[in-house]
């Protein structure tokens, strides 16, 4: 694989060329503190204020790139009486500073987006995109992030365009496709060859972030158990009655991709929508005669933790689940998969 | 594409969320990981918060009805026929023959503007919000006890306690992150949890001890449980000796609340009602959570009191993880009464009826005259419209079609109302009675704060202009000022507004924009210095000793008989928001609870041939709804229980329009039915 290097310091150069010809999507801190994937701005004045927050440091980021394609809420189509007006918005998108479990993440939903049907409203997004991911050095959350069990991180072996390895005053660039090659060769300015030492340098720096990740489980078990003969209901009934139903689990989830159709309509005119959605709700699966083959709270518990460690792994070969740990940061009684995987495979109690 | 930092809109809790706009339409609602409420996680409702800004069915053009029918209107000449009327009206007979509902949906700035409106433009104080319907017994029992009418202690230190006394909320229903909190504390800490309640709540399973009293008994049993403390000398008599007064009073009173009386009362087996008591008292940190089942009476400020002496009998006020802990229901409920947005006070709950306070609001604002007669309250003034003596009515954000009780006198008042103001984001059930209706800005449109149930003050951020010609409720209730030539409300932004309140209201005399980045300040934070109050009453009271105030038992005032033999009890439901407005165009909520019920116990359904689903009738005295039968164990035998929510079978036809003497608060949580098949 060949390395170049880019500074650090070159990095918001590079994204400013860069928004020239892309829908650039990058982790910025807001004003108010959070770090949130954002399209940069088009406009001169507020893409370089939004410079002023790209931030590429280990954090929380509270929900993957993954809307840059599936936002929570978009237009589908416009109608008038019989005319209809259709609204997907292809245009090349760069995602930029995309962690490794979540560029998996993204790669799973693309197969999934094409598989039977083809969703134009993702696929417009996504056919052309180009993806940057960057290494985590520490795990951005600290209690939560197992991915060196399900091997998604904390650095991709394939699957991304550019990898950015953090080797502290500048980032030194695997490049992982010939897209990747390309977007280097037309920044060639700020990509630096780098020296001969820094294979190695990258290598030490790979097993350092993987030390780094505290929280282990026996993924591969896991995956085993559930595709065998089991028998988990004592732990659906359990975590389903702790289960408060925000839904935080599946909006937070780089995988999950549901979602419900809307239309809203005055007179003659309105327009259909979609937005997220997800199987731990009772009106997700319930029918029009009112019966709900998952009324209960454990069948509904048992839906999500088979589709992702079942179901999806034997359809695909790709585990529904990439380690990253938000169900767990981001559910308010504290149910998450790692504990899941840790309670099938321990026989322990976690939750 | 741009993600603003704002407040959410649905409880008290008051979680920080981002609110995600593209091109034009607000795609996305995240949480806040940084926020001290949120930490990365919402509500099902905090996570769909977005969806109903987008709804086509907005309100975007100021309405007049013309011979019964809306037709658009231009701004101009709606505000000009709001004066005209107001003025002719108080011409002819008095400042009080208008009248003002504020709303605890709004923001501080504009309850504030409201509330100047009418005491500074119209010299009356009939202004009020639903306030008077939710928390009005808990800003009274608490001022008269500790000195300040509000939650004692801060969510984060639900974290740290040991105890739980929850007594009339559905914690996990209304405020999911407060819930979830318990939850988390009881099953990873083994923090122990008493419940009172009629109801099996979703917490009950996690209860050490749930005492399911008969609704409407609540000062006997709180009564029963001091008698316990103070029979096995559990009381903390040196807290006693040193920051309260009134001991001996109570003693004498709770003397004959024995366990055995008490049972007798309110069915709770003295077993329970003994091990509850032992808990809370032995507890050092031990938190009392209470909502609507504690306040909606007609002894809520009873309740309240006797709450709040439990508290102090066993010295678990003015310290972390301790207090009694009201959760306000709204985002801005806690706000709306701090601004003043309330019959009988200023901001800063600075009495009306004092003439300093009046001296120095006139010299404030710029008038003279400030009325000194406490002002008509929310369901007062809706009686006063069907009788006359309040002629005109401006109804900011609130429904009180649906959300106050009694529903067929509400219908009669609003028709006999002479001019009818509404000013809302949707055109909801009260709209169709007004005579004028203003498009309102809903919260992604506008700037200004909300102050969350823990005395927090935090911003919301606009992130997209409001629809169409709709505007914030501020801008429209200056340009109303404006035009009843009212010169002292002239504001170029909320932060202008926040400067005023800040100089008038000493509660929030540090709070300026500024400060209030990113996550707030909790009140009192009277100086720029101030770093803001996360628990009250530390070392001392608000107002010195705390005083106990004994209460002896009182029935509710309609209790059931041979005929109508259930007691109803409303509220709300986890998947929506009170009337219905936002939580109904928001998909995923309006798919989980699409059509209201009445709860029923299987041993009654079953007496009745009633199966789960089927149609039944739900009676009382002032009406009768016809709605889906949910036979469920989480009511008690002859009890049943109806969310609010609904206008398609509104549980506010059955209640009764009997209130708290002092508080003015409707007795919601008790009224007599009789169920039928259909």
């Amino acid at each position: 694989m060949t390395l170049k290097k880019i500074l650090k310091s070159d990095i918001k150069e590079l994204l400013r060329q860069s928004a020239k010809e892309w829908e650039v999507y990058a982790p910025v801190t807001a004003e108010e503190g959070d770090t949130l994937f954002t399209r940069l701005p088009k406009e001169k004045g507020k893409l370089e204020k939004a410079l002023q927050g790209i931030n590429l440091k280990d954090e929380w980021v509270v929900i993957s790139p993954k809307d840059a394609f599936f936002p929570q809420l978009e237009d589908m189509f416009h109608f008038d009486k019989e005319k209809i007006i259709d609204t997907p918005s292809p245009s090349k998108k760069l995602i930029f500073g995309v962690r490794p479990c979540d560029a998996k993440g993204i790669l799973f939903s693309d197969e999934f987006f094409k598989k039977n049907y083809e969703d134009k409203y993702y696929l417009s997004r996504a056919k052309d995109k180009l993806m940057i991911a960057v290494g985590c050095l520490t795990p951005p959350r600290p209690e939560a992030c197992f991915c060196t069990s399900a091997k998604t991180g904390p650095f991709l072996e394939s699957g991304f365009d550019l990898q950015l390895v953090d080797a502290g005053g500048a980032y030194l660039v695997e490049i992982g496709s010939d897209k990747g090659s390309e977007f280097v060769n037309a920044h060639a300015k700020l990509f630096k060859n780098s020296e001969k030492d820094e294979e190695d340098k990258v290598k030490k720096i790979k097993s350092k972030a993987a030390e780094a990740v505290n929280l282990k489980v026996d993924f591969e078990k896991a995956l085993e158990i559930m595709k065998g003969k089991n028998d988990f209901t004592e732990n659906y009934e359990r975590i389903g009655e702790r289960c408060i139903y925000c839904g935080g689990c599946l909006y937070v989830c780089p995988t999950c991709t549901c979602f419900n159709v809307l239309d809203d309509k005055k007179g003659d005119k309105g327009v259909r929508r979609r937005n997220w959605d997800g199987c731990v709700f009772r009106g997700y699966t319930r029918e029009a005669s009112g019966h709900n083959p998952r009324d209960k709270k454990s069948l509904r518990t048992t839906r999500r933790y088979e589709h992702k460690l079942k179901y999806d792994y034997s359809a695909t070969g790709m585990s529904g689940c990439i380690a990253c740990g938000r169900c767990l940061t981001s559910c308010p009684v504290k149910i998450g998969m790692s504990k899941f995987i840790e309670e099938i495979t321990t026989g322990k109690r976690t939750m | 594409m741009d993600k603003k930092l704002t407040t959410c809109i649905y409880c008290g809790c008051g979680c920080g969320l981002y609110l995600v706009e593209d091109g034009g339409l607000v795609v996305g609602a995240y949480p806040s990981v940084k926020h001290p409420v949120s930490k990365g996680c919402l509500c099902v409702k905090g996570w769909n918060a977005y969806e109903f800004v987008n709804s086509m069915e907005r309100l975007t053009h100021p309405l007049i009805k013309e011979n019964g029918k809306f037709r658009k209107a231009a701004w101009d000449e709606a505000i000009k026929l709001i004066a005209k009327k107001f003025k002719a009206i108080t011409k002819e007979s008095g400042s009080n023959a208008v009248a003002f509902l504020s709303s605890a949906k709004t923001t501080n700035e504009e309850n504030y503007l409201m509330m100047k409106l009418a005491r500074a433009v119209f010299k009356t104080n009939n202004v009020d919000h639903c306030a008077r319907l939710c928390h009005a017994s808990t800003v009274v029992g608490l001022a008269a006890t500790f000195g300040s009418g509000a939650m004692t202690n801060s969510i984060n230190e639900f974290e740290e306690a040991d105890c739980f006394l929850i007594t009339g909320s559905d914690t996990t229903a209304q405020h999911p992150l407060i819930g979830s909190r318990i939850i988390n504390s009881v099953l990873e800490r083994s923090a122990k949890l008493l419940i009172a309640d009629p109801r099996k709540i979703e917490l009950s399973k996690y209860a050490a001890v749930h005492m399911q009293q008969k609704n409407g008994t609540d000062v006997a049993w709180v009564n029963g449980m001091m008698h316990v403390i103070i029979k096995e000398g559990l009381e903390d008599k040196a807290y006693i000796a040193l920051r309260t007064e009134g001991f001996e009073a109570l003693k004498e009173l709770v003397r004959e609340y024995t366990p055995e009386y008490v049972e007798k009362i309110t069915t709770i087996p003295k077993e329970k009602l003994i091990e509850a008591a032992r808990t809370y008292a032995t507890t050092k940190k031990a938190m009392i959570v209470y909502s609507m089942g504690i306040t909606q009476h007609t002894t809520g400020v009873d309740n309240v009191k006797s709450l709040a002496n439990l508290a102090m009998l066993t010295g678990h006020v003015g310290f972390p993880s301790t207090g009694v802990n009201p959760l306000r229901g709204q985002n801005n409920v806690q706000g709306a009464c701090d601004l003043g947005a309330l019959a009988n006070v200023y901001s800063g709950y600075q009495k009306v009826t004092d003439p300093t306070a009046r001296k120095k609001f006139e010299a404030a604002w710029n008038v003279e005259g400030l009325p000194g007669e406490v002002g008509l309250t929310v369901t007062e003034i809706i009686s006063a419209l069907g009788n006359g003596k309040v002629r005109g009515l401006y109804i900011m954000g609130e429904n009180p079609m649906i959300s106050d009780p009694d529903q067929n006198h509400v219908r009669e008042c609003l028709e006999k109302a002479e001019f009818l103001v509404v000013q809302d984001v949707f055109l909801t059930d009260t709209a169709a009675y007004a005579d004028v209706v203003l498009p309102a800005a809903s919260f992604a449109e506008k700037n200004g704060t909300f102050t969350n149930t823990e005395r927090r003050c935090e911003r919301i951020r606009k992130i997209i202009p409001p629809p169409g010609e709709a505007k914030a409720d501020w801008k429209i209730l200056c340009e109303v000022a404006k035009a009843c030539g009212y010169k002292g409300m002239n504001y170029n932004d909320t932060s202008e507004i926040m400067e005023e309140i800040r100089k008038v209201t000493p509660i929030y005399g540090g709070m300026s924009y500024k400060r209030l980045d990113p996550h707030g300040l909790s009140w009192p934070c009277p100086s720029l210095e101030h770093p803001g109050t996360p628990y009250l009453h530390k070392d001392k009271f608000s107002k010195g000793k705390g005083s106990f105030l004994p209460r002896p038992f009182i029935e509710p005032k309609e209790n059931p008989d041979d005929e109508f033999n259930f007691i109803l009890s409303t509220g709300r439901i986890y998947w929506h928001w009170h009337t219905r407005t936002m939580t109904g165009r928001t998909s995923t909520l309006e798919r989980e609870a699409p059509a209201p019920y009445v709860e029923l116990h299987p041993e009654d359904a079953g007496k009745m041939g009633i199966r789960n689903g089927e149609k039944v009738k739900v009676t009382s005295r002032r009406g009768h709804v016809e709605l889906a039968a949910r036979v469920t164990g989480k009511v008690a035998v002859k009890s049943c229980f109806i969310p609010f929510h609904y206008r398609e079978a509104a549980a506010n036809v059955l209640t009764i329009n009997a209130i708290d003497p002092i508080a003015k608060i409707p007795e919601y949580k008790v009224c007599a039915v009789k169920v039928e098949k259909i």
